[in-house]
């Protein structure tokens, strides 16, 4: 053994099992896990704590009547629940396939140096603030759909009897289908780097024999690729809508801020985030903030179960690829 | 040969679309940062860093909005990082399969991208309803809640890259396990997690929502952390949907600044991480 | 490879060169006792027993899944870092059982060191490398501390090639380095037992070649525990080996005896490469 011998020896194997050390750094981490769930809960009590007057005055009416009056206090969520749903659907429309095609793109088409690149530029468009979209929709998008888009879509679509009720109304460029199509290109880059991900789990083996048999590359994506991807697309698609539900400040700006349902989505509306957004910090009244704060729990409630949803079915996906 | 023909030309007319909605993603990012250089510049002035925001029909600057924002930014970062790291580590190296872990990874990853608004209603309801008044403090605490999930997942992912090997290396040599984590694994995973944090603090640079209801905005100049502080975000908010010219060119400006910020934020981390690929 | 091939290489080994010294006294210090080791409900290890002596070299070998990764794991209980893997049994070191609860798994690995089968160098400088293991439980003046590191690099044959970058990170060294490294960190912190698991396999053979002679030089101040998937190692560089066959151990002798006059037929066929 060499000479320079100072550790502690036999005597010392038998002692205290866990360095304290060990047990505070665990319990430590351990606490902060729990804080995660701990944020979670106290947002749900909050909400249901702040609701609770305007559920108690309105009960499940909330839900369907379409009345907001601060001066009588008789506050309905219909209409910015509808608003919610519909920008967040004309989101999707117009959002699922350019993400589709984005990701088909990256993926499959473009030449290998200009993946990355490309990728991050795409992802950059969820970088930027949603209030940059909101003042941009604003002051440069809704005059530009004012003038021409708008117009354009009254003369075509606006004519045809029967869904022409839907393209209805004076050009006004704010409207549930500018925040629509604004928030087609915020939750875009979302959708579409998931189904990137998920495209690119795709063994080659299995797209390479697709093309040995002579396919073409459409037929192979479209074949091959997305039933094989399918769940992890649908959960994209989910994640994508949660953040459609619940995106606020570049809404705010373009909708109108309009308590009514129109036939038209040319027509100004609202939604529960530019509802909050707008008047909360203007609410007078106890009935009224707890109104506002019933709206927030709904919008929570409906967002968490797009997202749970969208978690479950990506975990489900990893869990078949064996990740 | 009729049908091969039309294969062709579906394919070719799917190729043109994908490529076509490339296009499009592409073309609104450049129409959007496009229109705010144009219209943002003309706000870049040194005495946007040096004035007050102004009342309407007055010239002025952004210095305590840009101030508010740099210290609430800063405050939620140096709560929300530590917090996420923390609970980051007990997922990847103390959670191994547990029914715990996977519960707060599960709604961790909802937090992620749940709808920022509604965060600030609960700091409205936990704090400003308490205290009695908004605050700079709440605008952090909110902040900070935005940050704690993106620093809690990109922690776990990285400790979770780290190889076992080198765990094990460490506790052979008689290491207690939170030197192992804290001396190796986050030294191996160091890069990582500081891309991680980068990209939560351009995520939170450029949130308003969860502002609205905590930190308020502030016309003055205040270091008063207990009191309403004048931020970037709100001040755009607040000045774009005026009907004032003035105004309007100041929240163009805002919005310039915090885009730089983020942009800068984002393409930063991204060439850290790839630095360590090559740097390996 | 046949009984006088193994002769053959047997001669090669360093116990025929003239300036070796003699080996000091055999005396045993671990002894292994009916060990048994669970993956869960599948048993890895049956019913093993063997002891490891003093300032020599225990070679185990056996085909891929025999176990003998597993039995070096045991030894300084690395796998308890792994819920759902446990060990019955006794391992007996200088007359105490480290299997049983109450002892200190950090000091106990202090004492037993253990090398992996890929080079792990810490990502830190390769001073703070050697240093790391040290640090954990001694308080040391600067300049102590910078002779034993020097003591730990030299003794690993590694001080020449490194004195001048001691600052530098230790990912910067080559394979074989970096192996060289990983036994430098051990020895550092002056354990007993070495447990050394395939060092040379992901190394290319010059440097194979340079941890073999450096393992036959820190043979005089430790007792080692090599697995080796590589026979001939095993015949060169090991006093006593051990022949283990899924998960049971077949065979423990001598080496030059096993290598020569195996008892079992098992172990026969598998040195000369029937199997295996």
């Amino acid at each position: 053994m060499p000479a320079d011998i100072v550790l502690p020896r036999v005597a010392a194997t038998n002692s205290r099992r866990r360095a304290p050390g060990d047990f505070i750094f665990r319990y430590l981490t351990f606490l902060f896990a729990l804080l995660v769930l701990v944020i979670l809960g106290g947002v749900i009590l909050a909400l249901i704590d702040g609701a609770l007057p305007a559920l108690r005055a309105f009960g499940v009416s909330f839900l369907y009547t379409d009345v907001w009056n601060p001066v009588t206090e008789k506050f309905g969520a219909l209409a910015p629940i509808y608003g919610t749903l519909v920008t967040s659907a004309i989101a999707m429309v117009i959002g699922i396939p350019v993400a589709f095609g984005v990701a088909m793109f990256i993926t499959e088409i473009c030449p290998i140096w200009l993946k990355r690149p490309l990728a991050t530029m795409i992802e950059l468009l969820a970088a930027i603030p949603s209030i940059i979209y909101g003042i941009w929709g604003l002051f440069v998008f809704a005059p530009f759909v004012q003038q021409y888009i708008q117009p354009a879509i009254i003369d075509s679509l606006g004519q045809i009897p029967g869904i022409g009720a839907l393209f209805a109304g004076p050009p006004l460029g704010i409207g549930v289908l500018t925040a629509g199509f604004i928030l087609a290109i915020m939750v875009l880059p979302f959708i579409s780097s998931i189904m990137r991900d998920v495209f690119e789990t795709v063994p080659a083996m299995l797209k390479e024999s697709a093309y040995g048999l002579g396919a073409t590359r459409t037929e192979v994506v479209l074949q091959v690729v997305l039933p094989y991807t399918r769940i992890g697309v649908v959960g994209g698609v989910m994640l994508g809508l949660g953040r459609a539900l619940g995106e606020t400040m570049a809404v705010t700006f373009v909708i109108g801020n309009a308590h009514r349902i129109s036939a038209s989505i040319l027509q100004p509306g609202t939604t529960i985030s530019a509802t909050l957004a707008n008047e909360f910090t203007e609410a007078v009244g106890d009935l009224y903030l707890s109104s506002l704060i019933a709206l927030g729990l709904i919008l929570f409630v409906i967002t968490f179960i797009v997202l749970a949803f969208a978690k479950l079915l990506l975990l489900e996906l990893q869990k078949r690829a064996g990740g | 040969m009729a049908i091969y023909a039309r294969r062709r030309l579906i394919n070719a007319l799917v190729m043109v679309l994908a490529m076509a909605a490339t296009g499009f993603g592409l073309l609104w990012l450049v129409l959007v940062l496009w229109t705010l250089l144009w219209n943002g510049i003309a706000a870049i002035t040194p005495a946007l860093f040096s004035e007050m925001t102004p009342p309407p029909g007055s010239a002025g600057g952004l210095l305590n909005a840009i101030f508010g924002s740099v210290v609430m930014t800063f405050i939620a970062t140096v709560i929300g990082t530590p917090t996420g790291i923390l609970a980051g580590t007990f997922l990847a190296e103390y959670s191994r399969g547990s029914r715990f872990g996977e519960v707060v990874r599960f709604i961790n990853d909802i937090l992620l991208s749940a709808p920022s608004i509604i965060v600030g209603l609960f700091v409205y309801e936990l704090m400003v309803v308490r205290m009695g008044h908004f605050s700079a403090w709440a605008g952090a605490v909110a902040l900070a809640i935005i940050v704690v999930p993106v620093v809690v997942r990109t922690t776990e992912d990285m400790l979770n890259l780290v190889p076992n090997a080198l765990r094990e290396a460490a506790s052979a040599l008689g290491s207690p396990k939170w030197k192992v984590i804290v001396m190796v694994s986050y030294r191996a995973a160091i890069q990582g997690m500081v891309t991680g944090i980068m990209l939560a603090v351009a995520r939170i640079a450029g949130e308003t929502a969860p502002l609205l209801f905590t930190a308020l905005n502030n016309q003055f100049w205040s270091t008063n952390l207990n009191a309403p502080m004048a931020n970037l975000p709100v001040v755009i908010f607040q000045f774009a949907m005026s009907p004032y010219a003035d105004w309007q060119v100041l929240a163009w400006g805002g919005a310039l600044l915090i885009t730089i910020t983020v942009l800068f934020l984002n393409i930063g981390a991204r060439a850290l991480a790839s630095w360590g690929t090559f740097k390996k | 490879m046949s009984p006088a091939t193994a002769r053959q290489v047997m001669s090669l080994a360093p116990s025929d060169s003239p300036e070796r010294r003699p080996d000091p006294p055999v005396r045993q210090k671990v002894l292994i006792r009916d060990v048994e080791f669970f993956y869960d409900a599948f048993k890895a290890l049956k019913n093993i027993t063997m002891p490891l002596h003093d300032k020599r070299v225990t070679a185990f070998i056996g085909p891929s899944g025999c176990g003998k990764s597993t039995l070096l794991r045991v030894l300084n209980r690395i796998y308890e870092l792994y819920p759902g893997q446990r060990a019955t049994g006794e391992v007996i070191v200088d007359g105490e059982n480290i299997l049983s609860p109450g002892v200190d798994l950090n000091l106990l690995r202090a004492r037993i060191g253990m090398v992996f089968q890929k080079p792990t160098p810490f990502p830190m400088s390769i001073y703070d490398n050697i240093a790391f293991g040290i640090r954990l439980y001694e308080r040391l003046a600067h300049h102590e501390l910078d002779d034993r590191v020097e003591s730990a690099l030299r003794r690993a044959a590694l001080w020449g090639e490194v004195k001048d970058k001691l600052r530098q990170s230790g990912l910067g060294l080559s394979g074989g380095q970096q192996q060289r490294l990983c036994i430098a960190r051990a020895i550092a912190v002056q354990p007993e037992i070495l447990l050394l698991d395939e060092p040379a396999s992901a190394l290319d053979p010059l440097s194979t070649q340079r941890i073999e002679e450096l393992i036959a030089e820190l043979k005089a101040d430790y007792c080692i525990a090599i697995v080796t998937h590589n026979m001939q190692q095993a015949a060169r560089s090991s006093d006593y080996t051990a022949f283990m066959y899924l998960g049971e151990l077949i065979e423990f002798d001598e080496t030059e005896r096993i290598f020569t006059r195996p008892k079992q037929k098992h172990t026969e066929d598998y040195i000369t490469g029937r199997f295996g």
